[in-house]
């Protein structure tokens, strides 16, 4: 602490009395210091960046068609030097399509995460902020719930043609429920603190007080749901593309590429297994990662 | 009685909406304070003391709370007749309130200096400089050690007694003219309490304001209060000035809850205690509340409640069997 000359010729035992908290590490590097946390986050940074470079990175390009069809990738004997992970069905080649699809897949998850989560969340506030709305949104919320992603996909899907969007719109909304009732769970706990009511005693607005009380001492909880709930909505994503739903034909996409690669399973499998092993370490890196976020931001978890 | 007091009470109701239907959690209170003077507002836990309070705030959720009739009174203008507007304004502005816990009533993620501004841009403050100044004034005032610093602190920073000086600025930020402070030292250790009490009361004769202090420690009221205020069961029972009160009680309620305070100047193994426990507010007897309770009652008590009625000269009870100097404890 460097010596305040700002404050005033006051008592010696000034500094004495200024109560310091233990200095903790901060919180990134606290996250860090959970190996399996910091192995999902390098392994998500990486694959973000794979996504992010696909153009730079890819060796081919993933729409184009070759002669050498099904090739196994390099480490088998019958493998090709040009395709590091062979090719698929069409003779493209899967390490290209793998970044261009990763590209996708993530673009998806993040956009329908960040959509969903927003609304969702801000429903969920206004609906723990004003009791008298209250069980008007969370009936709306029940009835979305009961709603299945994959049969929503289908319908827009049916409205719209096949595409991204629709994916992307499926997903949001399927997630606007769950996020809402967790969000309004959390500020229902705040709302409950004193200092709510103290608040008001200020006489300060509805306004400030939803965004300076209620919002500012939920968001932490809130975007850690969230981010627990990134490994899922690409899951689902993924599941939507296997069933057709998803992006057109010559697009990459990984549940896309895994279901392409279901035909020849038997005599082929490294097309399908490839996508659907990257899936998996999305899906888990994410899910790791969330929870360690949640150990270390979460205040309630800290002793 | 002369000049209009700041706030006057009349016959305040309140309800709740319960799902046994409206419970009255306050039942025809009334009392005045003037400015400069300090009201105490005793009684036990569910007698309606702090929904007395928070109504004067304007504080109770409506629903499941309603305003059931009578009237508040702030110079002489109604509160409850007044916009959500207004009333928003008072708070903060000329009421201020200090609450029973100090260790949740801040805001965690602010610190204690962004409070406090924010309290005084909400009531017209647009200098920035301006409101920090007075923000480490108002905890200079307060009396919290090395404030020109201790304004960037937040509030997990601070002990339990130095929050209670932050919420006291707070509430006193705008130079209200009533000072609610709802159970304030409950939450502290007791010379904590001392200090605390002993700031309220200084503040209270600086800045002229009025202070309500709701409490049910009655050495509080015996060593702060002007006027007391003993309510039972939603209703007042009795009302005097302090000394009067405390030289006399007059309802055997006040006498019981007197002689259930412990003694240092008499030898008892065993503390006071009132029998029985307050009637729940479903099931209110048709007359005196304390009747099942008073060992002084007789049918006309159980058949028809009290009034509160002036026995002598500023001392209104609200007893049949009034004035009564001695129970057969």
């Amino acid at each position: 602490m460097t010596t305040a000359n700002a404050a005033p010729p006051a008592e010696p035992i000034e500094d004495a009395d200024q109560v310091t908290a233990p200095a903790r590490a901060h919180w990134f590097r606290r996250l860090l210091r959970d190996r399996a946390a910091a192995l999902a986050l390098v392994t998500l940074a990486l694959i973000i960046l794979g996504a992010l470079f696909a153009p730079l990175l890819a060796t081919h390009d993933p729409a184009s068609n070759s002669r050498s069809i099904m090739t196994p990738p390099i480490w088998s004997p019958m493998g090709e030097a040009g395709h590091w992970l062979g090719t698929d069905g069409q003779g493209r080649d899967i390490y290209s399509r793998l970044l261009y699809g990763a590209r996708l897949t993530l673009l998806i998850g993040f956009l329908a995460v960040g959509l969903g989560g927003f609304i969702g969340s801000l429903v969920g506030l206004l609906s723990a902020f004003n009791e008298r709305i209250d069980p008007w949104i969370m009936r709306t919320m029940d009835v979305l719930l009961s709603f299945p992603a994959i049969l929503l996909g289908l319908a827009l899907v049916a409205v719209m043609g096949q595409g991204v969007i629709p994916v992307i719109i499926a997903l949001s909304v399927s997630s606007i429920p769950d996020c809402a009732r967790v969000a309004r769970g959390i500020a229902i706990g705040v709302m409950k603190q004193e200092f709510i009511e103290a608040g008001r005693a200020v006489g300060l607005s509805n306004i400030q007080l939803f965004k300076r009380y209620l919002v500012r001492n939920a968001i932490s909880s809130i975007m850690i749901f969230i981010s627990l709930r990134f490994g899922q909505t690409i899951l689902i994503g993924a599941t939507l593309s296997f069933l057709g739903l998803g992006a057109r034909p010559p697009a990459a996409e990984l549940g896309m590429m895994a279901s392409q690669g279901r035909e020849f399973l038997l005599f082929a499998p490294h097309i399908a297994v490839i996508p659907s092993v990257v899936i998996f370490i999305i899906v888990l890196s994410a899910n790791v990662a969330g929870d360690a976020l949640r150990d270390v931001l979460d205040p309630r978890l800290q002793a | 009685m002369t000049a209009t007091p700041l706030l006057d009470v009349r016959d305040l109701a309140i309800e709740f909406k319960t799902e046994g239907g409206a419970v009255r959690a306050v039942d025809g209170v009334s009392f005045s304070v003037d400015r400069g003077k300090t009201i105490g507002i005793v009684g036990e836990s569910g007698c309606g003391k702090s929904v007395t309070s928070l109504g004067i705030m304007g504080l109770i959720p409506t629903p499941p709370g309603r305003y059931a009739g009578g009237e508040v009174l702030f110079e002489g203008r109604d509160l409850l007749k007044m916009s959500a507007q207004e009333r928003r304004g008072l708070r903060g502005g000329r009421m201020g309130m200090v609450f029973q816990e100090p260790m949740t009533s801040l805001n965690p993620v602010y610190t204690i200096g962004a409070q406090i501004i924010e309290c005084l841009k909400a009531h017209g403050m647009r200098n920035a400089r301006e409101a920090r100044d007075r923000a480490v004034e108002l905890l200079d005032l307060v009396r919290l050690p090395s404030p020109s610093s201790r304004v960037d602190d937040y509030p997990h920073q601070l002990s339990g007694g130095q929050r209670q000086r932050v919420m006291i600025a707070l509430a006193l930020a705008n130079n209200p003219d009533l000072l609610i402070a709802d159970e304030p030292t409950t939450a502290l250790d007791v010379t904590i309490q001392a200090q605390i009490l002993d700031l309220m009361r200084d503040l209270s004769d600086r800045t002229g304001a009025a202070i309500m202090l709701i409490t049910h420690d009655l050495g509080v009221v015996a060593e702060t209060c002007d006027d007391v205020v003993v309510m039972y069961a939603g209703k007042v029972v009795e009302r005097a000035p302090a000394k009067d009160l405390f030289d006399g009680p007059m309802h055997p309620y006040t006498l019981g809850l007197m002689a259930a305070v412990p003694r240092l100047d008499t030898d008892a193994d065993r503390l006071e205690t009132i029998p029985g426990a307050v009637p729940p507010p479903w099931a209110m007897p048709a007359g005196c509340r304390f009747a099942s309770r008073c060992p002084l009652a007789t049918d006309q008590c159980r058949q028809s409640p009290p009034p509160l009625r002036e026995i002598a000269t500023n001392r209104l009870v609200a007893c049949w069997r009034a004035p009564i100097e001695e129970i057969a404890a």
